[in-house]
């Protein structure tokens, strides 16, 4: 029982690990930070894993698992597993078919979302993977309305960091 | 187009190439350990409840006991001592219901709200304890002036009052800073994150 568990576990995980992979990058500045907090995600997520009944996407389940970590329970530690190609991992995409405008465009953006408090992060980055206004305040325990205008600040502060 | 709508368009097309993670180094994170606040909270928690209980060890309670009975106090000592033990009890209980409600799957101020009520049952635990401590000290002091008052001149009295209110004020003043230090050090990102948080909630 618990190795099919854990079999749906690191297969659903690992299909949506991009999503775990964008957080660690929008909370963290640096890999080693990054791959740190992606450890904490992952121990989180398995930890709470059969909780999830698969009556939610379970990529809507680890948007706030994942958010939770990121803000409330990660502290960095030093005792973490050491990558064998932690340096092959670069922030910059390489893919060939990107175009390198938007490369850029991304990284000014990631940059900018750095400089946003942790809550303000985490809607901007809601916001961009288009969720739904009841889904955010549902992820942040606040009222849809209180999301609404709190989200329109955020947005505001990041236009003000990103205009020229 | 809104600047946003523009980089919203390019978040889209967010490259899936990133590192990825095999299933192998997954598994392997799963299974590592969390360094998670509230794994620190239940362990320095625990350590507080060994540490403040474990004053047995330490000193010679035979000898306490003969001097609280030359001073009258064994059953003022008995009693207080049974009430104590009830109240950490209650502690300790409350202290793991609120630990075990934490979970990663609420909503994130949820989750804030309980992971800071857990820290406040540790908090209010200390103070139970540094209160209970305050109480014995006076009752001593107030007990040994008493037993000792015909050999001792107002002079001493005074000495022996100013000389308790001193250590008594040090080692709260040393626990206090000790407790400021290590949660603050502790919590100062989720204290920050849920001002932020109840701010927003309180806005209208």
């Amino acid at each position: 029982m618990e190795k099919t568990i854990e079999k749906e576990f690191l297969s659903d995980f690992e299909k949506n690990q991009n999503i775990v992979h964008k957080i660690c990058r929008i909370f963290t500045t640096n890999q080693n930070d990054h791959n740190d907090l992606f450890q904490e995600i992952t121990i989180q997520v398995w930890k709470s894993y059969s909780k999830y009944r698969g009556d939610a996407k379970f990529s809507t389940w680890m948007y706030r698992v994942a958010l939770n970590t990121a803000i409330s329970l990660y502290r960095k530690s030093t005792k973490r597993i050491k990558y064998q190609n932690i340096d092959d991992f670069a922030y910059k995409i390489k893919a060939t078919d990107y175009d390198q405008t938007e490369e850029f465009q991304l990284e000014a953006l990631y940059k900018a979302m750095h400089q946003l408090n942790d809550i303000d992060k985490a809607l901007i980055y809601l916001y961009l993977e288009n969720k739904p206004y009841e889904e955010i305040s549902e992820t942040l325990g606040i009222s849809s309305i209180n999301a609404r205008v709190r989200m329109n600040r955020a947005k505001e502060k990041l236009k003000k960091i990103l205009s020229p | 187009m809104d600047l946003l709508d523009n980089y919203k368009k390019v978040w889209n097309n967010h490259p899936k190439d990133t590192r990825k993670f095999s299933l192998e180094e997954i598994y392997e994170l799963a299974h590592s350990k969390s360094s998670s606040i509230v794994k620190w909270i239940f362990i320095i928690g625990l350590i507080e409840f060994v540490v403040l209980n474990s004053s047995y060890f330490f000193i010679d309670m035979s000898e306490a006991f003969s001097l609280y009975e030359k001073m009258g106090l064994i059953n003022f000592i008995y009693y207080t001592q049974i009430i104590f033990y009830i109240i950490v009890f209650y502690f300790l209980i409350k202290f793991y219901k609120n630990y075990k409600k934490i979970s990663t799957t609420d909503s994130i101020s949820t989750l804030m709200i309980k992971i800071i009520k857990t820290r406040k049952t540790v908090r209010n635990y200390v103070l139970f304890n540094l209160s209970y401590f305050i109480l014995i000290m006076i009752v001593i002091t107030i007990a040994s002036i008493n037993t000792n008052f015909d050999n001792l001149s107002n002079k001493e009295i005074l000495i022996v009052t100013i000389i308790t209110i001193l250590v008594t004020v040090l080692i709260l003043g040393i626990m206090w800073l000790f407790y400021q230090l290590l949660y603050g050090i502790l919590l100062r990102k989720l204290n920050t994150n849920y001002k932020k948080l109840a701010d927003l909630n309180s806005e209208k």
